[in-house]
């Protein structure tokens, strides 16, 4: 555990401009959940919608 | 406007999420034919079925090569005709509407569904394929008994169905 003063003693700021800001693992997220939600659309339409014969065509 | 390039990844992206599901929607509805249902059946006198020259008399009738028309009643709590008797092969459109209240007619398992509703005939038209049996359930609450509606449909061998319905 630290105490108060060394917190104070170890605080550096880092300015960062926008384009330095790369929100890494929130990319990641997004990516994984962008791939899941792609996954399930495929699924849910072409597999479940379309393979579950006896179709409205009228 | 400063966009940052993960943002301008996304904006992309999202985009062509969107295109990518109206572009589903359409396939379905241009190259595999998916219809919905909508008000093409018309509508019918709800309290005199009986002198409907559709409905006066639920039933199968054949109106091309492989082509049929059912007719169907949805009341409390059953289907008319039950079982509804289709041949194999062939495109059955259903005309389905109720005296009574708001019902369901849904192919058990399928994508076959439409809701009944009194004074407007519900039309659909389905391809059927193998012999087979399918059920069918109501699924709008239609009152007490409405847990134990339910009728079938069933898919006789070409050879052995004969027009007609109701035996
Ligand atoms: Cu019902």
């Amino acid at each position: 555990m630290q105490d108060g003063r060394d917190m104070e003693e170890e605080q550096t700021v880092r300015e960062l401009s926008h384009d330095e800001f790369d929100p890494n693992g929130t990319l990641a997220l997004i990516a994984v959940y962008f791939v899941i939600l792609l996954a399930m659309w495929v699924f849910m339409y072409f597999v479940e919608f379309l393979g579950n014969e006896l179709t409205v065509v009228g | 406007m400063n966009i940052h390039s993960y943002e301008k990844i996304w904006l992309v992206v999202a985009i062509l999420l969107i295109v990518g599901f109206i572009s589903t929607v359409t396939y379905g509805a241009t190259a595999v034919g998916i219809d919905m249902v909508d008000d093409e059946g018309g509508t019918v006198n709800a309290s005199a079925l009986d002198e409907d020259p559709r409905f006066s008399e639920p039933r199968v009738e054949q109106v091309g090569d492989n082509e049929y028309e059912a007719y169907v009643i949805a009341q409390q709590y059953i289907f008319n005709p039950d079982p509804i008797r289709v041949p194999a092969n062939s495109t059955v459109t259903f005309f389905i509407t109720s005296p009574d209240v708001i019902h369901g007619f849904e192919i058990v398992g399928t994508n076959a569904n439409t809701m009944v509703i009194p004074g407007q005939v519900a039309k659909i038209t389905v391809n059927f394929n193998d012999p087979g049996e399918y059920g069918i359930v109501c699924h709008e609450y239609c009152g007490s008994g409405h847990h134990t509606m339910e009728g079938s449909v069933v898919v006789q061998p070409e050879d052995e169905f004969e027009p007609g319905g109701d035996e």
